[in-house]
């Protein structure tokens, strides 16, 4: 079915970065009908996210996570790889665009190297491995890591004795498939694409130049980067943490936040937004590897304010025993016999300074978008922000100021993987939304090769997976793969450092043909995540896919029993043979095909939902939007402006006349899902409106229930018509400026109905919402008295910029601590609040005219009963709980349904828009197909 | 080449031993110094800490003669360098009520830096003789040489660099260390001295501790502290050399340098060990 | 202006409000004030203390140096005048260099001393303000500053003498000056400036005296 329409808008996209951000992006392109090329500027794609050793808040490994996802990338037959290339220039229009690429030699002969490693073997020629972060050597001919993709050597052209001296050429002669072509030349590529996604990603600001405590001066003292790689099971050091300098365990191991970060004297003075977070999870990380260690992280605020986040600090604090100190480092002295480190902090109980002795200090440096993309966005004229970062329109958070030309991830601020994936979804349904009449034009569908005939007897491999050292650093691997050896049927066992990766799985493939395998049995991580991964092996080689079994002894035995390696080991032996006896009763299953509805649902017609339609109407699909209220717009309604000055109401505005207007939108307003059963692309339903229930059928369901206000029920409010909430003083302000002009005296206190033992997720947006109002109170009254009282101020990302114009302003924040919060009163009639100031040390009365409580966000009421209807897992506070907060945040575990906006977590309004946007890029990969 | 030259009260008095080494490095770079004349102080500590526009206008007097020669200054003192920079800075930036007529289009370099651009490393590196081979030395800077940087231009304020270089090139050893702009507590040493002795012991051990068998400076300020400061039982003390010193016994490891014998902790038996002077 | 102004807790408020301290309306006019006579952005501290940590005599302050910023941001302009904190201060700009904000606290400090050394208040380090004074003395009688001159003359103040004596720190000092001296390291005659006229002029008129 070729698709002949408008033939001047191309089916084909150009992805630029091939970290986790392009990736995802890639492959929401390519599996809804469009031919992607992903570009990438090294030798493999992967980014950083393939230099991770785990990720917060599940501690999940990293390489586990994006393996499955670089193999997809490799295998997708409309995905192409351009690696060592950059964008040279951009020409034409959207939906048209001719882009010149510029390709340097790998001097690796792509389709003859079979990656064996013998030119890296024998290469005289040693370098800093810029993977690890220069703490190991490479050599000049090099794969960037062991489970690369594209799974090919490079050579290095700056460091080949051959390339610059004309000598050597061992790689040439050792090379069994004669891949080696030291005369390749650069190439310029001219391709025609109608759309064009930047993910270039981030680097660590600290560079080795300006000596920021020490680094590149004292071999202790590394950066983030570098210790994820100490951490990692194929970093440097095999997964042992050692100090650089004798190889010896840190015992005691500080973190220093906000290096390069916050810091408007180095003209950086934007927060880099996951730095708290990533520290958290390695002093964890640090603690698990070694239980006698200590991990100190000095900090000044703690910035969890992604979901669950706050969570994983507590566990980090309390039961890891990471210590936090809420005090800044100037400078990082050597203790010169020992190189370890001293740190200076002044006590305030001793009253004088203390030397901290350590034996690593970590730097979490802040971020800057990465190197290549400055003169990128200059060739592409596309607008930046004063720090490098592209900027994008508040109502088209993905959008750069050249159409057709889209971006995600840290390209655009500092942020971390899952807001990163989201991000990844909407570019990916924005180019999209700009180039579907042209779907399935350019592509070309997956045919699998046919089963074979198996023996009648049951012949099964068996693969265990090391998982790095998630499983091997627990489970005695080689005793489980002598003992598979021996179960029943059993023809084949042996181990692989990491299974999901694309040389594994290309031997996996090979061994299941020669050795004529037909059950095929992987002791790993879960089958929630690798399952598929594995099954199309199997299909590949020729296999009935249902013939595979996963032995979950990542989740089932290396983590749950870490404490005892030898039961752990144990119960590995006692699932394997399990699932080998189980494995040998397989029978072969075959899928049917059934036709979908191309038609989706979406509950709640709020900021996320009408996005969410919208996005899904535009891509040519028909959706029910189901709103309970008469009115579109939800939450939003009661905004008046955002901290950056932008218009809530303007944008419900604008969506709304677009939802009334569009010839694919059926609007349901006062109207409640009641009814719903089926499966994915194929649901059925029943709506309730004021005048009956309607029966309903759609193929996939974004859930977009949104949220409400937390009414405090502390300090008064409700008491006092003089305590108000944040909405409630936006709200005043816009409609009655005179009235706020009057008031002299101001106090806020954050944090209420958040953080606590009730509730003890972090709303996100409150910290931005007073310094709005702050700034606005200052606006109308320079000389307004306004003290904020918090706990951490999260003003993430670019949000720090207004918390420090409002400090500028004379705004005043003091700290409380929860055992210590303020307290409220009434004295003679005469509001008065009581605080302590941690840092002169001083009990303070005030006597505001206003309190206002900066209120958190809760789910919306209805949410339990789409939660019961829909039978989708909540977290504990109430809101829904995606298939993986790494990979798949919006997705639900139920195939088909989909999560938006609030129902998922307190958001902003930019990053709900965004968020509302990924959802439509993955229903179509089932509804685009038609079957 | 000639230089505009501030030497500053200190070289007077305390350090007298400084100013000679200096005199005689710079014959045999064959750079002229050309003393301000009748250059008066620049008011240190005390006129900024009192009042901020003496400290303008004391430093204003000597610019303004300077600028008459049409030089630029070079100063060997940190204190001198650091007021005359500020009050440079400051002029430029607004206007001050002063009698004098500054014209602040010359450079105020610290002898150091001067010292230590590529080109005079080169010159030094010629004329070195003997290499002060084996002396493990430490470079100690103080504070107000390199900060604030905005003031001084050091933007490499915790690891400055210029006397690390000049000694590299005189062919010392010089070892890395944590404390080379720490601060020696100088400026309130005459009023609470415990405060002082409390810092500049501090350094001393600190020096010790990384195995220096001497402490190089620049700051006469910085060099009465470290050689004078009354140590704790049992605690040893270090030469402390100016760097002149160091250089003028590296091109010329023959002549009289009279002004060893101006320190309080001899040099002389290190200096004899290391076969640097004669016993 | 500045100088008139209440600042810190007024006592009778503080006792109604049994210790706790009142933050009223106005409490940023010393703010006001200092940042326009100083041109430092003192609002822009977030009370890292970065300053103190970097602070080589923290201890020997009773106000630290993040504390300051605190201090000046209430208005608490009395507290400040009368602490060692403006005295004890180095000057070695460890605090300035290192503030993320760019906040020049060591400018703020310096800026804090120059007022209370204008007022008529007992430094609450002395020896210190005397310090600088005697040296700005010597400065305007010779134009130069000799050091063996400047150390007689601070130590025949007579309270300091009598301390010196006491402490036995006198003795430390003379034996301290005679090794100096043997080894030539001691100027025993000021140099007179030619200019002294000029620079005594400067002085004059700094004090408002006239010509």
């Amino acid at each position: 079915m070729k698709n002949t329409a408008h033939p001047h808008i191309s089916g084909k996209a150009l992805v630029v970065g091939g970290g986790i951000g392009g990736i995802q992006c890639a492959l929401d392109l390519a599996d809804t009908g469009f031919y992607v090329y992903l570009l990438e500027k090294s030798a493999s794609v992967g980014g950083t996210m393939a230099r991770l050793d785990k990720t917060f808040p599940t501690n999940d490994c990293s390489t586990c996570m994006i393996s499955p996802k670089l193999v997809q990338v490799a295998r997708h037959r409309n995905i192409e790889i351009l690696t060592l290339s950059r964008l040279a220039a951009l020409s034409g229009k959207p939906g048209n665009f001719r882009a010149q690429i510029e390709k340097q030699p790998r001097y690796v002969d792509h389709e003859k190297c079979i990656a064996c490693g013998a030119c890296a073997q024998k290469c005289p020629q040693k370098v800093p491995d810029p993977f690890n972060g220069g703490l190991s050597m490479r050599k000049a001919a090099y794969l960037t890591f062991p489970q690369a993709v594209p799974l090919k050597y490079a050579i290095d052209a700056q460091n080949c004795l051959y390339l610059t001296r004309g000598k050597c050429g061992l790689c040439r002669k050792i090379c069994p498939t004669r891949a080696i072509a030291y005369d390749q030349q650069p190439e310029t590529l001219e391709l025609t694409v109608g759309a064009v996604v930047l993910c270039t990603g981030f680097e660590l600001a600290l560079t080795r130049q300006n000596g920021e405590y020490g680094y590149d001066r004292y071999r202790n003292v590394v950066s983030s980067l570098q210790y994820e790689r100490m951490l990692s099971a194929t970093g440097p050091y095999g997964g042992h943490v050692r100090r650089p300098s004798d190889g010896r365990t840190p015992r005691r191991v500080a973190w220093i936040q906000c290096v390069l970060s916050r810091d408007p004297s180095r003209n950086r003075p934007f927060c880099s937004a996951v730095c708290c977070m990533h520290a958290a999870k390695q002093a964890v990380l640090t603690r698990q590897h070694d239980p006698d260690s200590q991990a100190t992280i000095y900090f000044m605020d703690v910035r969890a304010h992604g979901k669950g986040f706050d969570d994983y600090i507590e566990r980090a604090r309390a039961h890891y025993g990471v210590h936090y100190k809420r005090s800044m480092i100037s400078q990082v002295y050597l203790e010169p016999d020992s190189e370890d480190l001293i740190i200076e902090t002044f006590d305030h109980h001793l009253n004088r300074k203390v030397e901290e002795t350590y034996d690593l200090v970590v730097l979490s440096s802040g971020f800057k978008p990465s190197e290549a993309f400055g003169d990128l966005a200059k060739r592409l004229e596309i607008d930046t922000n004063p720090y490098g970062f592209a900027l994008t329109d508040f109502q088209h958070p993905v959008h750069t100021s050249r159409p057709g030309v889209f971006v995600c991830g840290a390209t655009e601020t500092p942020k971390d993987i899952p807001e990163t994936v989201i991000q990844a979804g909407a570019a990916a349904a924005e180019a999209a939304a700009l180039v579907h009449p042209a779907r399935h034009r350019d592509v070309t569908s997956e045919t699998t090769p046919p089963e074979r005939a198996l023996d009648a007897e049951p012949r099964i491999g068996v693969f265990v997976c090391h998982c790095g050292s998630n499983i091997a650093g627990v489970v005695d691997i080689e005793k489980t793969v002598a003992y598979a050896k021996t179960l029943p049927h059993v023809a084949y066992a042996d181990h692989f450092l990491f299974s999901c990766s694309n040389d594994t799985l290309q031997k996996m493939e090979a061994l299941i043909r020669d050795k004529r395998l037909n059950r095929i049995v992987v002791a790993a991580c879960s089958p929630r995540t690798h399952e598929p991964l594995f099954q199309s092996v199997l299909q590949k080689a020729g296999v009935n896919p249902y013939l595979f079994e996963l032995a979950s002894i990542r989740d089932q035995c290396s983590w749950v029993h870490s404490d005892d390696p030898a039961k752990a080991t144990a119960k590995s032996m006692d699932l394997i043979r399990a699932s080998t006896a189980r494995a040998a009763r397989l029978e072969a299953l075959s899928d049917h095909t059934y036709s979908v509805t191309k038609t989706g649902l979406v509950i709640g017609a709020g900021i996320a939902g009408m996005t969410a339609a919208l996005a899904l109407a535009d891509q040519g699909f028909a959706v029910h939007l189901v709103e309970k209220e008469g009115s579109l717009g939800g939450f939003a309604n009661n905004l008046t402006g955002t901290l950056e000055g932008n218009s809530p109401a303007a944008l419900v505005h604008a969506l709304a006349e677009r939802i009334k207007t569009h010839r694919n939108v059926y609007l349901h307003l006062g109207s409640q899902l009641v009814a719903h059963r089926g499966h994915m692309g194929a649901f059925e339903g029943a709506i309730r409106t004021t005048s009956g229930e309607e029966a309903i059928q759609y193929g996939a369901v974004v859930v977009a229930t949104g949220g409400s206000a937390y009414t405090p029920t502390e300090y008064l409010y409700g008491r006092d018509e003089r305590v108000v909430t944040q909405v409630e003083l936006s709200r005043r302000l816009q409609t009655d400026p005179g009235w706020a002009r009057g008031l002299r005296q101001v106090v806020m206190i954050q944090c209420v109905g958040s953080r606590n033992e009730a509730f003890p997720f972090c709303s996100r947006v409150c910290c931005s919402a007073a310094v709005k109002n702050a700034l606005l109170l200052k606006e109308l009254d320079p000389g307004i008295n306004l003290v904020v009282l918090y706990r951490d101020v999260r003003t993430f990302a670019f949000k720090e910029l207004y918390y420090l114009k409002a400090r500028r302003r004379g705004v005043l924040f003091f700290r409380y601590i929860p055992q210590a919060p303020p307290e409220v009163h009434r004295e003679n009639g005469t509001l008065v609040v009581d605080f302590t100031d941690r840092s002169s040390h001083q009990d303070f009365g005030i006597q505001p005219d206003l309190l206002v409580l900066s209120a958190g966000i809760r789910p919306n009421a209805g949410t339990a009963q789409i939660a019961d209807l829909l039978k989708l897992p909540t977290t504990e506070e109430g809101f829904f709980l995606e298939a993986h907060v790494k990979l798949r945040p919006v997705e639900m575990a139920t195939a088909g349904i989909f999560i938006a906006g609030l129902a998922h977590s307190p958001r902003f309004i930019e990053e709900t828009l965004t968020m509302a946007r990924a959802p439509p890029s993955r229903p179509p990969r089932s509804c685009a197909a038609g079957r | 080449m000639a230089l505009s030259f501030y030497p500053g009260c200190s070289l007077e008095g305390m350090a007298n031993d400084y100013a000679r080494s200096i005199t005689a490095v710079f014959e045999d770079l064959g750079i002229d110094l050309v003393e301000i004349d009748d250059w008066s102080c620049c008011g240190s500590t005390a006129a900024h800490s009192l009042d901020e526009t003496m400290s303008v206008a004391l430093p204003a007097r000597n610019l303004a003669a300077a600028g008459e020669m049409g030089l630029d200054i070079v100063s060997p003192c940190a204190m001198c360098f650091n007021r005359l920079r500020y009050a440079q800075l400051m002029l430029k930036r607004r206007s001050f009520d002063i009698p004098w007529q500054v014209d602040t289009d010359f450079a105020v370099h610290d002898m150091t830096r001067f010292l230590a651009a590529p080109d005079m490393l080169a010159q030094i590196r010629k004329r070195v003789v003997r290499p002060l081979a084996n002396l493990k030395t430490v470079c100690y800077y103080g504070c107000q040489m390199v900060r604030p940087p905005s003031i001084t231009g050091y933007t490499d304020f915790e690891n400055p660099q210029t006397l690390d270089a000049i000694m590299d090139a005189v062919g010392a050893q010089v070892k890395d260390w944590s404390y080379k702009s720490t601060c020696c507590g100088a400026s309130i040493g005459i009023g609470r001295r415990e405060i002082r002795d409390t810092l500049t012991n501090r350094i001393l051990d600190k020096a010790a501790h990384t195995g220096a068998e001497a402490i190089v400076v620049s700051c006469p300020l910085c060099q009465a502290n470290l050689d004078t400061v009354p140590r704790r039982p049992g605690a040893g003390r270090l030469p402390v050399f100016y760097f002149t010193e160091l250089m003028r016994l590296a091109f010329r490891p023959a002549a009289e340098a009279g002004w060893f014998r101006a320190h309080l902790t001899n040099p002389l038996p290190l200096l004899n060990t290391k076969g640097l002077v004669a016993a | 202006m500045a100088d008139t102004q209440p600042s810190g807790p007024n006592p009778a408020v503080a006792d109604q409000f049994a210790g706790r301290r009142l933050i009223e309306r106005g409490h940023s006019r010393f703010l006001e004030h200092t940042q326009n006579a100083t041109g430092i952005d003192i609002g822009a501290c977030y009370q890292c203390e970065r300053c103190t940590n970097a602070c080589p005599v923290a201890r020997y302050m009773d106000i630290k140096p993040h504390q300051v910023i605190r201090y000046t941001q209430l208005g608490w302009r009395e507290a400040l005048m009368h602490s060692t904190t403006i005295w004890v201060c180095l000057s070695c700009e460890m605090c300035t260099t290192y503030c993320p904000n760019a906040v020049d606290v060591a400018g703020l400090i310096n800026h804090l001393r120059n007022t209370a050394a204008r007022l008529p208040i007992r430094p609450a380090e002395k020896e210190l303000a005397q310090f600088h004074q005697i040296f700005l003395e010597e400065l305007r009688r010779f134009g130069r500053v000799n050091e063996l001159w400047l150390m007689a003359t601070f130590n025949r103040r007579p309270a300091i003498l009598k301390k010196k004596l006491k402490d036995g720190s006198l003795k430390e000092d003379l034996s301290l000056g005679f090794n100096l001296w043997r080894r030539g390291r001691l100027k025993l005659l000021p140099h007179r400036s030619r200019g002294i006229g000029e620079i005594r002029k400067l002085y004059r008129h700094r004090r408002g005296e006239s010509d």
